[in-house]
C-alpha cells in the first residue's frame, strides 16, 4: 500500500500556514554531500513529507502525521518544527 | 488576560492526572489541548492496567478487550521462539475514547479544558514563569504543568530540557485494521467479544520491537525501531512495518480487511532521571520526561503517576529537588529509571541480539531435551548476560 493511501485514512484539517520549515537551504546541500540520498529527514519520515527536488528539500506539510522524527533525525537541527495551530492537522480516532 | 492558579499543557494521561489532582485540591485549573479533542493527537502501542487507572480516575473506564493472553516472540532469523503469559487486569483501549474520559474526569473535579489551542511559550521573570502564550492568546498562572508529550516544544523553548537524539529515541509506526468482532473472534479463537490478546515481537538487525493487539472490532499492529539505526542504514520505517507484517504472518491475517488508520509516534528511550524535571514553578511529567517503560512500551501508567505528582507539586509549589525526589519515590517511575542502563545497552550495543540468540538457543535446547546445550549456553554467558537476561524476560511481561 502506498503512503498516500495510508494517509487517506486520517481525518485532517489543513492549516494555511506550514508548521514545518527548513531553516537554511544551504545546510541541506551540506547534508546531502555528507549523507547522500535519501537524506535523514526523507528517510525517517513515515508520511513522505520531505522530498529532494532541484537541490532542495521540499516540504509537503499537509502529509505530516506530527510524530517529530524528522526534527530529531536532522543532523544539523535544520528543521523548524512546530505543531499546527488552532487544533488543525491530524485528528486520530482509533490509535 | 485569563488568570488561573495552575495551567496544564496537554490533556493526555499525564495532564489529566495533574489537572485532576490540582482541581481536587481546590485550585482553579486550566488545561489546554492542541488537538480538536483530548486523545486526537495521541498514539500508543501498549495495553493499560485497568486497576491502576481506576484507582486514580474511578470506575467506568472505556476499554476494548481484556488481554487474556500475551504472546512474546523472539525472532532469531525467521523462526521465532514463543513464550505465552496469562496476565490479569490488562486491557486494550483506543486513545480517543480513553483520553476523552480521563479529561472528563478532571473536568468533573473542576478543571477547565480548552481544546484546539497550542501552547507556544512560557514568559519568564527572574526564573519564575508568569504566563503562557498560546495561539489564542496569553494566560497567567501561579504554576504550570508541562504534560506536552514527547515533542516537548515548550519545555525545550524554556531551556528546561534538550531535544531527544537519534541515539535515545525510537520511531514507531502503527496501523489499525477494521475487522468485524465475529471475524476477529474466529481468527484468534476468542470465546467472546470481551476476550483479546496482545502479541509482542523482538527482532534484531535492525532492532525491531513489534506489537499486535486486538480492539473490539479492529486489530492494531506496529513496530518501533531506534532512529539512529534507521537513519544510518537508510531504512524506511514503513518498509520495516511491511516486512514485519509478512514475517509474522499478520499480513495474511489482515488480507481483505481495510486499513482504518495509520499513525506514527516517537518513543523516548532516555530522560528521567538524567534530565531536569522542573524549573521554578514549572513541572514536567509524562512523555516530556521520557517516562515510557522501555520494554513494555507502557507510557500511560508512568504518565498518570508522574501527572499526579506534578499536580501536587504545582499546588504546593515544591522546589524542583523535592519534585524529583517524589518522582523517584514512586515505584512506577523508579523502575523506569532503574532500567535506563539496560536500555542504553539495547539502543547502542548489540546486546538485544545477544539476548535473543541466547534465549532462543536455551529454549530450543530445553524443548528438544538438550540439557547439556542449555547448560553450555548458561555457563558461557553466565557472567555478563544471565542477570540482565532475567531482568529482560521478567520485564517483557
Amino acid at each position: 500500500m502506498r503512503t498516500e493511501e495510508k494517509l487517506y485514512t486520517l481525518r485532517y484539517k489543513k492549516d494555511d500556514k506550514s508548521h514545518l520549515a527548513i531553516k537554511d537551504v544551504n545546510t541541506c546541500l551540506e547534508c546531502t554531500a555528507k549523507y547522500g540520498e535519501p537524506q535523514p529527514c526523507v528517510s525517517i519520515c513515515p508520511a513522505n513529507v520531505f522530498s529532494w527536488q532541484n537541490n532542495r528539500i521540499v516540504i509537503g506539510y499537509e502529509n505530516c502525521v506530527e510524530c517529530g522524527a524528522s526534527r530529531i533525525a536532522c543532523p544539523y537541527e535544520n528543521i523548524d518544527w512546530n505543531y499546527p495551530r488552532f487544533g488543525k492537522g491530524i485528528a486520530l480516532r482509533y490509535a | 488576560m485569563l488568570d488561573y492558579d495552575i495551567v496544564v499543557v496537554g490533556a493526555g494521561p499525564a495532564g489529566s492526572a495533574a489537572a485532576l489532582k490540582a482541581a481536587s485540591e481546590g485550585k482553579k485549573v486550566l488545561v489546554i489541548e492542541r488537538g480538536p479533542e483530548p486523545g486526537s493527537k495521541n498514539v500508543s502501542g501498549a495495553m493499560i492496567r485497568k486497576d491502576y487507572v481506576t484507582s486514580v480516575f474511578g470506575e467506568d473506564m472505556p476499554f476494548e478487550r481484556n488481554v487474556e493472553t500475551i504472546k512474546l516472540s523472539l525472532y532469531n532469523g525467521n523462526k521465532p521462539v514463543n513464550i505465552e503469559f496469562h496476565p490479569e487486569g490488562l486491557v486494550t483501549t483506543g486513545r480517543l475514547k480513553f483520553d476523552k474520559w480521563l479529561s472528563s474526569v478532571s473536568e468533573k473535579a473542576g478543571a477547565m479544558v480548552i481544546p484546539k489551542t497550542t501552547a507556544l511559550k512560557l514568559n519568564w521573570e527572574n526564573g519564575i514563569a508568569k504566563s503562557l502564550t498560546t495561539d489564542r492568546g496569553e494566560v497567567s498562572a501561579k504554576s504550570f504543568v508541562l504534560a506536552e508529550g514527547v515533542n516537548s516544544l515548550v519545555s525545550m523553548e524554556s531551556g528546561i530540557k534538550g531535544d531527544w537524539t537519534p541515539e535515545n529515541s525510537v520511531q514507531a509506526v502503527k496501523m489499525v485494521y477494521s475487522i468485524k468482532k465475529g471475524d476477529l473472534n474466529t481468527i484468534f479463537g476468542f470465546p467472546d467479544d470481551n476476550t483479546g490478546m496482545s502479541w509482542r515481537m523482538i527482532m534484531t538487525d535492525p532492532l525491531v520491537a513489534g506489537f499486535m493487539y486486538t480492539y473490539k472490532d479492529s486489530l492494531a499492529v506496529g513496530i518501533g525501531s531506534p532512529i539512529k539505526e534507521l537513519v544510518d542504514r537508510k531504512i524506511r520505517p514503513e518498509k520495516l512495518l511491511d516486512d514485519f507484517l509478512e514475517m509474522t504472518g499478520i499480513a495474511e491475517k489482515v488480507k481483505g480487511y481495510s486499513l482504518r488508520e495509520y499513525s506514527a509516534k516517537i518513543i523516548p528511550e532516555g530522560g528521567f532521571p538524567d534530565i531536569n524535571v522542573a524549573k521554578g514553578n514549572v513541572y514536567l511529567c509524562g512523555d516530556a520526561l521520557g517516562l515510557v517503560d522501555p520494554l513494555t512500551f507502557d507510557g500511560i501508567t508512568p504518565a498518570i503517576a508522574s501527572g499526579i505528582i506534578a499536580g501536587e507539586a504545582a499546588v504546593y509549589n515544591y522546589d524542583k529537588e523535592i519534585y524529583r525526589y517524589n518522582l523517584m519515590k514512586n515505584p512506577e517511575i523508579s523502575k523506569i529509571a532503574k532500567e535506563r542502563k539496560l536500555e542504553t545497552d539495547f539502543m547502542t550495543g548489540n546486546k538485544a541480539g545477544e539476548y535473543i540468540n541466547m534465549v532462543s538457543s536455551m529454549l530450543e535446547g530445553w524443548a528438544s531435551g538438550d540439557l547439556m546445550g542449555i547448560r553450555n549456553t548458561m555457563v558461557s554467558n553466565y557472567r555478563n548476560l544471565i542477570p540482565d537476561l532475567m531482568t529482560f524476560v521478567m520485564r517483557m511481561r
